[in-house]
């Protein structure tokens, strides 16, 4: 095989984006993805009954916010955007919801039935963040898609500080820094709801709300940009994103191929030369070389299993083997409905039903501080508290006409050790444990959603261990590549003397880490996009004129224009 | 003239509109490919779930590396690669010994001498070297030129310098039934190599014995494609965006558009337009002709031959598991190699049972007893399952019309004891019950689980295929083309249609083919089998 300028290992999106730009920038590129299908965790397949869709890990996509929208120009290779009127709802036993609108000012409506106090703070934080919006997109684009830098975040600081002025909080960004989100925000809000509907949405986006800085960043992060959350649903599910960038990657050069794992980076006089595949690949223990290699694997497959100890210094090892993949991961079950699940909530307001991702259960702070603690002490939690997605609401394509598909995540320990007066096996009790626990998902449905029941014609499960199984570089079914604690977060990510010099560059020479990086997670993109420009510096090809869009630029721009429940295929009547 | 936004636009990335569109799209056309699911590939999927992969669908690829797009793409180099056990075929039955089928003729023959007879061991052999040069100097070439009228045909290699030719005319008119006598195969044997056949759905009594050969001689060299029937189409699909070609999934094609008497584009089903100067349907006659096209729009015999398009009779039933542990058989405990075949048949005794068990089908009875085979992939390539673990392919002919979604799971547990009758071992991790009701949901021009696009009836093949007037890939409608399973040289993943429309489109466009007529046809022209 000829040699190329760069290879990645892993055709996950965040491999996919890396090879599109590297593609683009004119590299001679390979991508190399150990399963059938790129895309790992943005999988949508039709395990059950044709015709439903079901996205069995990433389901809300906010991809739109990413520089890689305009720079590959992920339109044009068939990528499209749904929504629904409101972006994020949560709903209450007592029959009321918290909503979030794509259109801040919904959101301020509806908040007027929740408190009056909270709206006059959201319009005032709005009154500040629509002015500076710019300001603001460029602060992040710094923080998501350059290299992890403290001075960066603290620069980072001065936009914060003004807004919690502007908001009359008298602290200083750098004091609420140091809080949890359960602080943070009480210093914002006097409503529960409100509080529990931001501790809920930024948990989801990686920002466990208990962790110390990680949290409270994530509840400013929050504040500033879940009041205009950039959320949206793929037509066609999930895996159309990985559609748009293997159709972006191939058309620019890129040569990808799907069932070939890798089973050893090559290191010659500590620089990686190049790959070994394994003996089940298409082409087993076949030798490539590349001039860079950059792996999408996450931390532990890519040092000990592919790179190997005896190319990492002792003290590294252990840090890289004591990497935490442990806290929260997900149990996802999918239903196909014969209709839409109605809220006890729409009652009071009926926007709950124009929403396609929100959350029920943890109807309190403590509330939610229970279902953490209960992770991290490995027990699944009693009260059935979870995110659900109907994504069909926003795209109807997904299932036959008049049909739906709901994904419910709940929150777990990966490796439990309990469950209400039952000892576990940890990990390996996913293959029994899980249609039990599904059926308690369906009984907290029912709670919420009367008639849930009676709607269901198929039900997929999909456990910590089957997301391993799907996803060997998961680790437990990791989502995020590796816990979000503050020890390995932001700079620290992921464990100190793995990087260096940027924010994928590795202690090995010529070899980048795409994953466990920075905010390796979720659909944004992040990772690739520094892999791909730290590669393309170091190989002289970081010059082009495409590559300079900022984040958040398509979506500012295209926000209004992303249709809203098109109703395509609804029942014929 | 107008100015198109697509030079061609191909309805369906099933193996066919992809072979179609990459051709097409080598050749310079600007080119268009719709499908209506969220995937490429129709039939060649492979669905990954908790890291197993399970062929849904197609899985024995009967042309694999034959097919000319392996070579013109050259396809090994993007992760396709077929795989062909030794093992071709085992036979399974409780009291009896096992027959083997092997890759090498010879060394089938050799089995069956030394477990049945030398006769039967020596007919075999004899029939499979005819079946053999039948397939490689006539039926295979013939798969890759568009179809000739029957009786051209029989002029045709009456006349041929090769005496082939002639010999294979004497077989054509036979059934299947009637050829096996011919060669005077014995029981197993002929239980065996007919069930090659009959498993596909196809009838011993029809007069289709032409294609007995073909099946028998690629059916005794099935090729796995590694990693998954997917891989094949997953890199057509690369193929046709590197060649410059569009594909647009989740675009379902609602209509064709016409415009002064000719196709102006298609009409999706979210209201997009598209403009296309030529439109190419790989999809079922019905389709093509009744839905796409408003009736008085088109000659009335095509809007009837579509009306008389019959589905199969039967369809597939399938249950895929995700296995602790390969299957065991204690049964073939002292004959390892029947413990390794690539498919194993389980309770097949002999041809009545055979013909028992297809008349009870075409008459719509859902069997009892389900006659199935079974197929262990990871025994041959590893990455079709997670490691250490392997999956399992269950498959039965079914009738389409039971209430499957009553029984869908108690008929798995049915074909599950049936399959542990023979390997008591087996214990699923989980299992995903495929009744008929999901292909034809999956991929609808399967009509009624149709998986060849329509039955293989005299009336419905070759020249006939769709229709007389359709089987050369032109239509009567002006600017609309058909190929795939419906048309010559019908289902199966044979790369045939999509190819041949490719040639033809290619020749109405005035373009320059950028590939070159495979050894196989020059040859098989060279040898007066198929017309200059």
């Amino acid at each position: 095989m000829a040699e190329y300028d760069a290879i990645i290992i892993g055709g996950g999106i965040n491999g996919l984006t890396c090879a599109a730009y590297l593609g683009k920038a004119g590299l001679k590129t390979l991508l190399l993805e150990a399963r059938g299908q790129c895309g790992t965790h943005c999988d949508t397949t039709e395990p059950g009954i044709p015709g439903f869709l079901h996205n069995l890990h990433a389901t809300w996509m906010i991809t739109a916010m990413s520089p890689a929208m305009l720079d590959l120009g992920l339109e044009k290779f068939g990528l499209e955007w749904r929504a629904t009127e409101f972006a994020f709802g949560k709903t209450f036993d007592d029959a009321t919801n918290t909503l979030i609108g794509l259109n801040p000012y919904d959101t301020v409506e509806h908040w007027r039935k929740i408190s009056e106090q909270d709206t006059a703070l959201l319009e005032k934080g709005l009154d500040f963040i629509l002015p500076r919006i710019e300001d603001l997109a460029d602060v992040l684009h710094t923080w998501l898609f350059t290299a992890p830098d403290i001075q960066k975040e603290k620069a980072m600081g001065s936009i914060f500080d003004e807004f919690l002025k502007s908001t009359g909080i008298e602290k200083s960004f750098d004091e609420i820094i140091r809080m949890d989100s359960f602080e943070t925000l009480d210093l914002f809000y006097e409503s529960e709801k409100i509080k529990t509907t931001f501790q809920a949405l930024q948990w989801l986006a990686g920002f466990p709300p208990n962790q110390p800085k990680i949290g409270a960043l994530g509840a400013i992060l929050g504040n500033l940009m879940g009041t205009m959350f950039p959320v949206h649903q793929c037509k066609g599910g999930s895996h159309g994103l990985t559609h748009a960038l293997v159709k972006a990657a191939v058309h620019h050069g890129v040569k990808i191929l799907p069932c070939c794992p890798v089973k050893q980076i090559l290191i010659e006089n500590g620089s990686a030369k190049g790959v070994v595949l394994a003996d089940e690949a298409i082409y087993p223990r076949e030798t490539v070389a590349a001039k860079k290699i950059i792996s999408n694997l996450s931390l532990v497959p890519t040092f000990i299993n592919l790179v190997g100890e005896n190319h990492i210094p002792p003290d590294l090892i252990k840090k890289i083997r004591n990497f935490k993949y442990d806290i929260q991961n997900l149990f996802v079950v999918n239903h196909a409905l014969n209709g839409q699940p109605r809220f006890k909530s729409a009652d009071f307001d009926d926007g709950i039903q124009k929403t396609f991702m929100g959350y029920f259960g943890g109807n309190t702070s403590a509330s939610m501080r229970g279902i953490m603690e209960s992770i991290e002490s490995r027990r699944i939690h009693d009260e059935i508290i979870v995110n659900w997605f109907i994504p069909t609401l926003a795209d109807p394509t997904q299932a036959p006409p008049g049909c739906h598909v709901v994904n419910t995540w709940l929150d777990v320990p990966p490796d439990p050790k309990y469950w209400r007066n039952r000892t576990l096996d940890g990990f390996m009790s996913w293959d029994t444990l899980k249609y039990e626990l599904a059926d308690e998902i369906d009984r907290a449905w029912e709670m919420y959603a009367p008639g849930f029941k009676s709607l269901v014609k198929d039900r997929i499960i999909y456990s910590p261990l089957d997301q391993y199984r799907n996803n060997p570089s998961a680790i437990l079914g990791s989502w995020n590549g590796g816990s979000m604690i503050p020890e390995q977060f932001y700079e620290k990510r992921p464990v100190p003397g793995v990087l260096a010099g940027g924010g994928s560059r590795t202690f090995i020479r010529d070899l980048y880490l795409s994953n466990s990086i920075h905010l390796a997670g979720n659909t944004v993109l992040t990772s690739g996009y520094i892999a791909a420009s730290e590669v393309a510096e170091d190989l002289g090809a970081r010059t082009q004129e495409w590559w300079q869009n900022k984040a958040f630029t398509w979506y500012l721009e295209n926000a209004l224009n992303v249709p809203i429940n098109l109703g395509v295929k609804e029942v014929a009547s | 003239m107008k100015k198109k936004a697509y030079d061609v636009a191909v309805i369906g990335a099933g193996h066919n509109g992809l072979i179609c569109a990459a051709y097409l799209a080598k050749a310079g056309l600007k080119v268009i490919l719709l499908e209506r699911r969220h995937e490429t590939g129709g039939g060649l999927d492979t669905l990954e779930h908790a890291g197993f992969k399970f062929n849904t669908h197609a899985i024995y690829h009967l042309m694999a590396e034959i097919m000319p797009v392996y070579k013109d793409f050259a396809l090994h180099e993007m992760s396709v690669k077929y795989i062909y056990p030794e093992v071709q075929a085992a036979y399974l039955c409780a009291g009896k010994k096992p027959l083997l089928f092997y890759k090498n003729p010879e060394k089938t023959a050799q089995y069956i001498t030394s477990v049945f007879s030398s006769k039967a061991g020596e007919s075999y052999l004899k029939m499979y070297l005819d079946f053999k040069e039948f397939s490689e100097k006539i039926l295979i070439p013939l798969t890759y030129v568009p179809a000739v009228p029957a009786l051209d045909m029989v002029q045709q290699l009456n006349a041929a310098k090769d005496p082939i030719g002639k010999k294979f005319n004497q077989i054509a008119e036979l059934t299947p039934l009637e050829i096996l006598e011919s060669y005077s195969i014995e029981e197993p044997v002929k239980a065996g190599v007919l069930n090659l056949f009959t498993m596909w759905g196809l009838s011993p009594f029809e007069a289709i014995g032409y294609l007995f050969p073909l099946y028998v001689y690629r059916m005794t060299n099935a090729a796995l494609c590694a990693g998954g029937s997917h891989r094949l189409s997953s890199a057509l699909h690369k193929r046709v965006v590197q060649s410059g070609g569009v594909i647009s999934d989740m675009s379902e094609v609602v209509k064709v558009i016409m415009n002064a008497g000719r196709v102006d584009g298609v009409l999706l089903a979210d209201g997009t337009e598209i403009k296309a100067n030529a439109v190419v349907s790989t999809v079922d006659p019905r389709q093509s002709f009744l839905k796409f096209f408003d009736e008085p729009d088109i000659p009335r015999h095509l809007a009837d031959s579509a009306r008389r398009w019959e589905w199969e009779k039967t369809t597939f039933y399938g249950v895929h598991l995700a296995l602790k542990q390969a299957p065991a058989y204690p049964l073939a405990d002292s004959i390892p190699d029947a413990q390794n075949a690539l498919i194993t048949f389980l309770g097949i005794e002999n041809t009545d049972q055979i013909l028992d068990h297809v008349e009870d089908l075409e008459a719509g009875k859902l069997p009892e007893h389900p006659l199935g085979h079974v197929t262990c992939t990871s025994l041959f390539d590893p990455i079709q399952a997670f490691k250490g673990f392997h999956t399992g392919r269950w498959e039965s002919l079914a009738p389409f019309k039971c209430d499957w979604e009553k029984i869908k799971e108690s008929y798995a547990d049915r074909c599950i004891a049936a399959w542990k009758k023979y390997a008591p071992d087996i214990d699923p991790l989980f299992r995903l019950v495929y009744p008929p009701t999901y292909i034809e949901h999956k991929i609808t021009n399967m009509v009624q689980g149709s998986f060849k696009h329509g039955g293989y009836i005299p009336l419905q093949m070759g020249y006939f295929r769709p229709n007389e007037s359709c089987s050369q890939v032109f239509t009567p409608i002006d600017g609309f083309y058909v190929c795939g399973a419906s048309t010559y040289p019908g289902g199966m993943i044979l790369g045939g249609g999509g190819y041949i429309g490719a040639n033809i489109l290619a020749e109405e466009f005035g373009v320059d083919k950028k590939w070159e007529e495979p050894e196989m046809i020059k040859q098989a022209r060279n040898n007066g089998i198929i017309p200059e």
